[in-house]
């Protein structure tokens, strides 16, 4: 099959359109407009309702070279070199941006496979000289530059709690967590996170840093391990530098301001948890101990469980159940307070008299990481045939 | 990450094993698109099968690349890999995330584990390296596919029929590894602090139970600790295929990886501590003159060199074993700023390292 695209001369035109971005700065190389030929035009384009969705159209191809464009003859490879779009880097050289090209309503298209990103400039470059059966000696190139506004910095977002919330925390303490105000972003965290001695001095690596980065799902929570390295007994971190929080002394938390959250926005003001560390708790939670007031019946009053000590926020909201006599679970909504030291649970209806029990996963966890049953370190030469091996513990009630 | 080039090679019984379903590893594969929520570790398969962890969607999902003609073995050299991505997905280098790098063994070529942006909204995507150096982005819109999703799905946060919320809790995928017919996938949850390491066999059964050990490693007195484990590797120590297990609080474990069976409980042998200021971040073994070497990049002390003399058959601890000073290790000073690793072939690693200002470069290196 031959092609006759008429190419003879082309009036290019580069619009950059007036987008809802703010200003668009736009550059052409046209070549000298000749009165009777075809006119090109290459424009970016919003995708109503995206944010940031681009694409870029060029109009005025005749319909002879669209066909051409759509046969088998040419190849995909081909595309990149016709109609591409490149961030524009200094010092590197381009490499142009993954997308699709299409040809659609008497246009072709460049439809990147991303949304275009704040604060960086782009550049549409159309190379007529790359159409199928263009001559060499055809003028080349329209070439188009976006620039994506910046956001406006709106520093918003705040840490809303660390936990464990309370002021003395075990000289072993494992892990905190620490809550933010809306999704944060992830990657060199750690840059942003100090743990301050009494002299306000940071400690020394005193977290485990993990390239995953322990996040929800949303965002809104990271897990900060202590380095258990620095926690567990006879292992060399620990016999070389020592624990990371020592008995007896005062500790800050810091959240740097500095860090941006999922939209890129620095973080409102910087965060602070202080707090003084006691004694190593090495003694694994025990139910037996836990105490509980019943609530009224024919109420919706919240029961409440002593733990005895605070628990690991998230696994003790987690990890305990209400079942009735069946084993049936009692719908309703579990909340700490007290420092998590008392467990409560709001019923969805009124509590009914009867036989009801507590459930209690044995991998619940303290704040120093014992289970129930199960120290966080285990003697091994002593009492390790003792260990519970049940995975839930039944404490039972009644409501009268 | 890891090859299982050398268990295949050194295990007789793993290499019919392997003849034999070489001609199943797609079945039970459906065409189609890929739905990835995040790409975490990752690791080859045999013919040119990867396994990508998607820590999100609590699952690892094998796809078939097709990428299975054997490569002409170049050496590798792609500076500022990571201005190339990000120019390559229209966006700034600060707004990528390279998670894992592993090396096809059919054909040689390095895939990346990339995360474009890094919000709640951050897209994953596959990038592989060709011949000459430039990079592709592998489609997932129609390619052969299979998924576990890992059993032990969070319970909702809130009990009984009340209001459904949103769960915090996710597990961290931190390692993944091929070994004969199973996936070993280690896992870190970001509650609980326990170690999880399941054997999911491979092809994906339609549930994909697996199996989930816990896994303790007696230090060198007499404590016994659960920790996550970071980053493993399957290795020969004689017949007896055994894991190597680097643990966030730094000693290296070893263990039968027979011991692995549904519920158990295994204590591992510590043969060496990293010490302080050490994350280890990678491991492979490879065979030079004759000796077998584990070789591991962490985040402090480089690169190590460590010799496998040592690693006879691990046995449970079942008495003290006072002070074990650990087993050999060389620092390759050369090697700086290692954050991924994996072996390229058998004379070649291929790394990610630091280069100068915040450029990432992706070199293949001789192997020490």
């Amino acid at each position: 099959m031959r092609w006759r695209p008429a190419l003879a001369g082309l009036l290019f035109v580069c619009i950059a359109d007036a987008l809802e971005l703010g200003t668009n700065s736009f550059a052409a190389e046209p070549p000298l407009p000749s009165p009777g030929f075809t006119a090109v035009f290459l424009r970016w384009v919003s995708v109503p309702k995206e944010t940031n969705r681009l694409t870029v159209e060029v109009s005025g191809l005749s319909r002879d070279t669209l066909s051409a464009l759509q046969a088998p003859e040419w190849a995909a490879t081909n595309w990149p070199r016709l109609l591409a779009v490149f961030v524009e880097q200094p010092g590197t050289e381009p490499l142009s941006m993954l997308g699709e090209h299409r040809i659609e309503s008497g246009l072709l298209r460049f439809v990147p496979a991303f949304p275009l990103e704040p604060g960086l400039r782009y550049r549409a470059v159309f190379d007529a000289g790359q159409l199928p059966g263009a001559p060499s000696t055809t003028a080349g190139k329209v070439t188009s530059i976006l620039q994506i506004p910046v956001q406006r910095e709106r520093s918003t977002t705040t840490v809303t709690q660390v936990y464990p919330s309370a002021d003395v925390l075990p000289e072993n303490l494992l892990k905190f967590y620490v809550h933010f105000s809306a999704p944060m972003s992830r990657g060199n965290i750690y840059e942003h996170i100090r743990l301050l001695n009494a002299a306000n001095q940071p400690v020394n690596l005193p977290f485990l840093e993990l390239a995953e980065e322990l996040w929800s799902t949303d965002m809104l929570r990271l897990t900060l391990f202590i380095d258990p390295g620095r926690i567990k007994r006879e292992v060399k971190p620990l016999e070389e530098i020592g624990p990371a929080l020592v008995a007896g002394q005062r500790f800050t938390l810091l959240i740097g301001g500095n860090w941006k959250d999922a939209n890129g926005h620095r973080m409102k003001h910087a965060f602070m948890k202080r707090f003084t560390v006691g004694p190593p708790d090495r003694e694994p939670p025990d139910p037996q101990r836990w105490g509980y007031q019943a609530p009224p019946i024919r109420t919706r009053e919240p029961l409440a469980i002593d733990l005895a000590e605070p628990l690991d926020s998230a696994l003790a909201l987690r990890m305990i159940h209400v079942v009735d006599e069946s084993g049936r679970a009692v719908p309703g909504q579990p909340f700490l307070t007290e420092r998590e030291r008392i467990w409560k649970f709001l019923p969805q209806h009124s509590w009914k008299a009867g036989h009801y029990s507590l459930v209690v996963e044995t991998t619940i966890e303290d704040l120093a990481g014992n289970n129930i049953g199960k120290p966080f370190e285990v003697d091994v030469f002593e009492g390790v045939s003792k260990r519970l091996e049940r995975t839930t513990v039944k404490l039972p009630f009644e409501l009268r | 990450m890891k090859t299982p080039s050398l268990l295949a090679a050194s295990l007789g019984l793993a290499l019919l094993a392997g003849a034999a379903s070489a001609a199943n590893w797609t079945a039970g594969m459906t065409e189609g698109k890929v739905a990835l929520k995040s790409a975490g570790p990752i690791t080859f398969g045999p013919d040119g099968i990867l396994f990508i962890a998607d820590t999100k969607s609590a699952a690892i999902v094998a796809i078939a690349t097709g990428d299975t003609k054997a490569g002409a073995g170049k050496a590798v050299k792609v500076d500022g890999i990571n201005t190339k991505v990000a120019a390559l997905l229209g966006t700034a280098a600060d707004q990528i995330l390279i998670a894992d790098l592993a090396v096809n063994p059919a054909s040689q070529t390095p895939y990346l584990a990339v995360t474009r942006g890094r919000g709640a909204g951050a897209t994953p995507v596959l990038v592989r390296v060709k011949g000459d150096g430039s990079l592709e982005v592998v489609s997932l819109d129609k390619v052969k596919h299979a998924r576990a999703d890992l059993p032990d799905a969070p319970v909702e946060g809130v009990q009984g029929d009340g209001k459904k919320q949103s769960n915090p809790r996710q597990e961290s995928i931190t390692d993944l590894a091929f070994l004969e017919d199973r996936v070993l996938v280690a896992g870190l949850s970001n509650e609980e602090f326990s170690s999880t390491l399941r054997a999911i066999p491979f092809p994906f059964q339609k549930i994909a139970n697996g199996t989930s050990v816990e896994i303790y490693h007696g230090a060198h007195g007499k404590f016994e600790t659960r920790s996550p484990i970071r980053t493993f590797v399957p290795f020969m120590v004689g017949k007896e295929p055994q894991l190597l297990a680097a643990y966030t609080c730094t000693p290296l474990v070893q263990f039968p990886i027979s011991e692995l069976k549904p519920g158990a409980k295994i204590k591992g042998k510590t043969i060496a501590e990293l010490g302080n200021r050490n994350r280890p971040l990678d491991m492979i073994v490879y065979k030079k003159d004759g000796k077998d070497w584990l070789l591991l990049a962490n985040s402090a002390r480089g690169v190590m060199k460590i010799t496998t003399d040592d690693m006879v058959n691990a046995e449970s601890i079942t008495t003290p074993v006072p002070g074990i000073k650990g087993t050999k290790y060389e620092t390759i000073e050369a090697w700086k700023g290692v954050e991924q690793l994996d072996k390229l072939d058998a004379n070649n690693a291929l790394v990610i390292r630091k280069g100068e200002g915040d450029a990432l470069n992706l070199e293949s290196l001789p192997l020490p």
